[in-house]
């Protein structure tokens, strides 16, 4: 008790945490209601299917506007009082394990609340459309419901272990959604793969907060953060690199990024919402939550560094070399992902930055991957962007927004893209020596590489020779490229507003950085960087330009073959098999595992089991023939009995006069 | 001659019946050889009583006695019915309860 | 004493110096359960004579259950206000303690449900007992009798009579009471095996196997007796424990004694190696009299060995302790191992049960307390599963009688699924798994074994459980994962006895799994009471 009274005491130093009240005292409603949405719709089955879809986005829209409430209750308040918790109830008392479920109310979490309710209503709209002829529409929804439920206990737990709960929650919900269409088999192995990798990440957030437990009695963020000087520098290391595992994970990053393309298996619709806007950013959301674990060890944030700087590049490598629209937004997914945790990794001169990417790329991603949907749903669910060719005629609303969401993503000044990245590319050359060197240079080259690939996207998509009309579809039906319904082109036109106008809101006047302030502390400015900071957006701007033009010259100017070259350059051929990040995992991980599975096996067999089917025949053989003593002759039990009984007395006698 | 002549011989008849039980084949037999042990150990408990200077084992033979004659109602009926069926009273031929 | 007074005066001198005979004080609340079961079983003899024929069914039924209901009363009466120490009462015949008290009740109650599967007419037309014993099985009048519906009625009275018996035997407190008790409880025993209406050749093989064995058992026992009166000089347990504490005495004659009164109640125990009639006779009795065996001669066998033990041989519980080690080492070895390879479903039940009795062998020469109330615990809960697991037994069929062979269990559970299950939540209760009375039962036997030092047998006995687990869960496999054959046994739909019966059993084996602390408060209430004068 007297550690706990010592952290509450530091604790009333360092930030007041005060108890919810007023609006707020129904935060769990949050949850609650698409909770309450995904178990109406699964538990009532069949019965829900006519109304099941506006069941499932009226929950969402329903906590988004509470959302919002809470956002404007919470803004009334002053700065410092801005942190507040609700216990809802107690949750796993059992011995010096106390953990209840209790929320925390704080910028970060309803910054995220918001992004989670808000794209995820707009997801949900659009996914009525999307999915109107698809049998198991209601499933659908109940999942998406479910997921947003999970989130939302993510992002607003206010213990490791609350965040542990949403984290699986996600992970199943993501799971049964890549495997939504699961009679295609790379639909079931794909959300396999998912599963097991994103094990491996969990595994890690497991034992870190068992570390946690271990060292400080207690999963609460607010004791952890208060006390985490306490634990040694060791112990912070591994607890920070074990929470970067979980992060890589759950967010795609190096070296568990193989499972997020695949996951692009899935309905459109969950690729934009799960593995674009919200869940892949869970990484971000942890590294940043535990700000104050990561502020006490350097090293361990040059390692998140380290992974997001090799991650976005590695996106963007392979993000140029592939030909399925998903699969190379996908790609983008990662190495933007890579830009926030490189962001995060910097420490206090980026934690804001990184959230603030996190929020504009879940705009123009989730702008993007809607209007992929739409371009598929026009074009008999076609992906490869060979095929497609000059189709801005065709769905102009689709096109002009999908354009929007280019123009943020590659940085295009003024839109959200350009204040976020630039933002990161600016802290990170705000690093002394080396560092500055070559975090800010991968930033940069990211940069460049991003205008190639998303140019070329768009270019082969919209622009140029049409190139489908000579063309069927795999079922051998022709294209009819045709704009999709107001109900999935709303979205996408808010999500479009938003690409443009969300990076001037947050960035200008420090709006964001200031908002976060209370939870991940005041944003650094770099004062030693090594390129004076005028300098950086101009070599951007450069470097953007470079990478567009580059995309023109090659499949603007010139006509595109339908089938993919086969006889490409190496770089080429090693981006495609995805820089070899499978064959590594299965050479690495896969054989070896199998290999130790296999001789475990035989081990098992010719040991173990020989051990045992040995014992059992021996037993059976003895029992085999000791039953043949039983003969069924009544004098034979009788000369037992006498037997038994000579032994016993003289046993007897023997043990008193030995 | 001492009492422990008469425990000796008690044993020795106590052993005849016991081993009477084991050989013998015709089930009245091996049911004779066990009221043989049982009056062996009459003998005994007489003898103790002779030797400890009670009457408690004199009236315990009658307990076992009354016991005896119980067991012989029972007994021979068990024995007469299977008699009856198998017009045999050999143990050996009651065996088709085995293994 | 009036009396005596006016026989002394009037028989004159003779007479005066004969010390006049005091009649023993006797606490007729403390017996008085004992008193009501053998007394309505000499009214069911009479109602045998006097009743006619069709009607002496129902007349025994309900006068056997309502003694059983009366006597538990008596005995929850007597339980509200006994004392702590228990009663020495009958010249110190016999002593109502709390283990007694609890040995009662197991009895009482898994009488009760012996006597429901007994009673139960519904399952087998006209009951599980032959209408005319005297017939000759396998002539036309044996078929005649076996499709007429009366039963013989005398397995009532003689049930209650076996029943008075081992209320008496796990009470007595004098070796010469637990021998005439031995005989009150096996002798009706022996009768009631012969009696199957089904399959008689068998039947009355049992018998005579049961009774021969028993009578040579007997036998044994008594010459322990005689030996131990010879050096004690008394059949009080108390006293033998007082003699066996001096010196001076030919200790050959305690320990031959103690030997063969052991092997005697072992041989009851059916603990190897002196179970060899334990199958046959399981296999060959009727039904519902071997769920009557196999509960209740146990608990009152292992009672028994329990008083003695603790009563008059607990000063040389070091040299006796190693045989019994051995003893119990062996009656697991051979439950567990032999049971593997049994083909019929009641021997394997057998050689579990011997097994069983190895276990409880464990907690019994333990001599502590929690080796006592583990013991009774024990007794209980393996006396609900086993009458239930009969119970079950006895709804498989096929026109013939009974389907007790293991083959004909197959695929059982496509059939008739709660059947199926209900045996399966058994078979695990026998074999210990978690939220079943058998492993709490094994537990506390298992634990109390440990705490006094016995580490090597509880390991043996671990391993026996672990080989023993194998046969009941191969019936599992059995009933869930093999095709049945066409012309499988059919499960009849039990009458309310029956199923009253094995709802019981199974209730209880499920409540002493998950809720064992009442139970195991009363088994340790107290210890035994043994006279003083």
């Amino acid at each position: 008790m007297t550690n706990l009274a010592a952290a509450q005491a530091t604790l009333a130093e360092a930030a007041q945490v005060g108890a919810a009240g007023g609006v707020a005292r129904f935060a769990w409603l949050l949850i609650a209601l698409p909770a309450l949405g995904a178990a109406v719709l699964l538990i009532g089955g069949k019965r829900t299917n006519a109304w099941g879809h506006l069941l499932g986005c009226a929950t969402v829209v329903l906590s988004f506007l509470y959302g919002t409430l809470l956002f404007f209750d919470t803004t009334d308040l002053d700065p410092q009082r801005r942190v507040r918790e609700l216990d809802v109830f107690s949750w796993i008392p059992v011995n010096a394990l106390q953990v209840d479920f209790g929320l925390r109310l704080d910028p970060l979490s309803l910054t995220f609340v918001l992004l989670v309710t808000g794209v995820g209503a707009l997801i949900h709209i659009y996914s009525v459309g999307y999915m109107s002829h698809d049998a198991d529409r209601r499933k659908f929804f109940a999942y998406l419901n479910l997921f947003v439920a999970a989130m939302l206990v993510l992002v607003l737990g206010n213990s490791f272990v609350t965040l542990y709960f949403g984290w699986e929650g996600v992970g199943v919900a993501s799971y049964l959604l890549i495997a939504f269409w699961q009679h295609r088999p790379a639909a079931a192995t794909a959300a396999k793969k998912a599963f097991l990798m994103n094990r491996v990440g969990d595994v890690g957030l497991a034992i870190a907060i068992f570390l946690l437990f271990r060292d400080l009695g207690t999963t609460q963020y607010t004791e952890v953060f208060a006390r985490a000087g306490e634990l040694s520098s060791g112990t912070l290391l591994a607890i920070t690199l074990l929470l970067l595992l979980g992060a890589c994970g759950k967010s795609g990053q190096f070296p568990l990024q193989a499972w997020l393309p695949d996951a692009m298996e899935g309905p459109t619709p969950v690729s934009a919402l799960i593995h674009a806007a919200t869940m892949v950013t869970a990484g971000v959301y942890l590294v940043a939550r535990s700000n104050p674990i990561y502020d006490l060890s350097p090293d361990g944030r040059l390692v998140v560094t380290v992974i997001g700087a090799l991650t976005l590049l590695i996106g963007c490598v392979i993000g140029c070399a592939y030909d399925d629209i998903k699969k190379v937004l996908a790609y983008s997914t990662v190495s933007q992902i890579g830009y926030m945790i490189l962001a995060v990794g910097l420490g206090p001169a980026g934690y804001a930055l990184g959230i603030m990417h996190l929020l504009t790329h879940g705009f123009f991603k989730a702008g993007l991957f809607l209007g992929a949907g739409s371009v598929m749903h026009g074009m008999n669910d076609e992906t490869d962007i060979r095929r497609f060719g000059g189709l801005f005629r065709y769905m102009p609303v689709t096109a002009v927004t999908f354009i929007i969401g280019y123009l943020a993503i590659i940085g295009f000044p003024g839109l959200s893209g350009y204040f976020s990245k630039d933002a990161i590319i600016e802290a990170a050359f705000g690093q002394e020596g080396w560092r500055g060197w070559v975090f800010g240079g991968a930033a940069l080259l990211g940069a460049g590489l991003t205008a190639f690939y998303m140019t070329r996207l768009v270019l082969l998509t919209f622009f140029g020779e049409k190139r489908w009309e000579k063309l069927t579809s795999a079922d051998g039906r022709a294209y009819h490229p045709h704009e999709s319904p107001s109900v999935m082109t709303v979205p996408m036109i808010v999500l479009a507003i938003g690409s443009v106008g969300a990076g001037a809101f947050f960035a200008l006047g420090d709006n964001l950085v200031t908002w976060l302030e209370p939870s991940l502390g005041a944003l650094e400015a770099s004062e030693h960087g090594v390129l004076p900071h005028a300098l950086v957006p101009v070599l951007t701007i450069l470097l953007v330009a470079a990478g567009v033009a580059a995309a023109w010259l090659l499949v603007g100017r010139k006509p595109v073959p339908v089938t993919r070259p086969v006889r490409v350059a190496l770089p080429v051929r090693a981006a495609r098999a995805d820089l070899y990040a499978n064959a590594i995992n299965e050479a690495l991980f896969a054989r070896p595992g199998a290999w130790l599975a296999r001789a475990l096996v035989f081990v098992d067999n010719k040991g173990v089991d020989g051990l045992v089917n040995g014992t059992a025949a021996l037993l059976g053989g003895g029992s085999g023939r000791m039953r043949r003593l039983q003969t069924g002759f009544v004098r034979s039990y009788a000369l037992s009995m006498l037997g038994g009984s000579v032994l016993v007395v003289a046993a007897l006698l023997v043990v008193r006069f030995a | 001659m001492t009492p422990t002549y008469y425990l000796l011989l008690s044993a020795l008849l106590f052993t005849i019946g016991a081993v009477g039980v084991l050989i013998r084949r015709n089930a009245i037999v091996v049911f004779m050889c066990v009221e043989l042990m049982l009056n062996a150990v009459n003998l005994t408990l007489v003898t103790f009583a002779r030797i400890n200077g009670g009457l408690d084992g004199q009236v315990m033979a009658f307990f076992v006695m009354v016991v005896a004659a119980a067991e012989v109602v029972v007994g021979l009926a068990i024995i007469m019915s299977i008699f009856r069926t198998r017009r045999s009273a050999s143990v050996d031929d009651s065996n088709l309860l085995k293994y | 004493m009036t009396v005596l007074e006016a026989a002394h005066t009037s028989l004159g001198g003779f007479l005066a110096q004969v010390t006049p005979i005091q009649a023993p004080e006797i606490d007729y609340a403390a017996i008085l359960p004992m008193l009501i079961v053998l007394g309505a079983a000499c009214v069911g003899v009479l109602f045998e004579a006097f009743l006619p024929r069709y009607q002496r069914w129902s007349w025994q039924v309900a006068l056997t259950l309502l003694t059983l209901v009366g006597a538990g009363l008596a005995l929850v009466v007597y339980l509200r206000d006994n004392p702590q120490q228990g009663v020495v009462t009958l010249a110190g015949v016999l002593s109502v303690d709390r283990p007694a008290l609890f040995l009662w009740g197991t009895l009482l109650v898994l009488a009760f449900g012996a006597v429901l599967l007994i009673a139960d007419r519904s399952v087998e037309p006209g009951g599980a007992f032959v209408s005319h014993a005297a017939v000759r099985p396998g002539t036309i009048q044996d078929r005649a009798q076996a499709a007429r519906l009366g039963m013989q009625t005398e397995v009532f009275p003689l049930t209650l009579f076996a029943l008075g018996g081992m209320m008496v035997f796990c009470a007595s407190n004098n070796l010469l009471t637990m021998f005439i008790a031995l005989e009150v409880l096996s002798l009706p025993l022996y009768l009631m095996c012969g009696l199957a209406r089904r399959r008689r050749l068998l039947s009355q093989e049992a018998a005579v196997k049961y009774f021969l064995l028993g009578a040579f058992a007997s036998a044994f026992f008594l010459y322990g007796v005689a030996l131990l009166y010879g050096y004690a000089n008394s059949v009080r347990l108390r006293d033998i424990a007082e003699a066996a504490a001096g010196t001076n005495r030919s200790d050959t004659l305690l320990y031959a004694g103690l030997g063969l009164l052991v092997v005697g109640l072992l041989f009851k125990a059916s603990v190897g190696p002196f179970h060899a009639w334990t199958p046959d006779v399981y296999q060959g009795a009727p039904t519902p009299v071997t769920a009557f065996m196999a509960a209740c001669t146990k608990v009152a066998a292992f009672g028994g060995i329990l008083r003695v033990l603790t009563g008059a041989f607990q000063a040389t519980s070091w040299e006796w302790r190693g045989v019994l080690w051995g003893v119990a080492i062996v009656s697991m070895i051979i439950g567990a191992v032999l049971g593997l390879t049994q083909t019929d479903i009641k021997r394997m039940i057998a050689y579990s049960s011997v097994a069983h009795a190895g276990f409880l062998l464990v907690g019994s020469i333990a001599l502590t307390g929690e080796g006592l109330s583990g013991t009774l615990f024990y007794l209980l809960a393996y006396g609900f599963t086993t009458v239930a697991a009969f119970g079950v037994v006895s709804l498989v069929r096929t026109a013939d009688g009974e389907a007790t062979h293991l083959s004909q269990w197959a695929g059982l559970a496509k059939r008739s699924p709660l059947v199926a299950g209900v045996f399966t939540f058994l078979l695990l209760a026998l074999a210990g798994i978690p939220l079943t009375s058998g492993f709490i039962g094994k537990f506390v036997v298992f634990s109390a074994a440990l705490k006094d030092g016995m580490a090597p047998l509880v390991v043996v006995a671990l391993l026996a459980s672990a080989v023993a687990a194998f046969f009941y869960l191969r019936v599992v496999v059995l009933m869930y994962f093999s095709e049945p054959s066409p012309e499988g046994p059919t499960v009849s739909v039990p009458g309310s006895f029956t199923m009253v019966a094995i709802t019981l059993g199974t209730v209880i084996t499920f409540v002493l799994g998950v809720w064992p602390a009442f139970v195991l408060d009363w088994a340790g209430a107290g210890g035994f009471a043994f006279s003083t004068t």
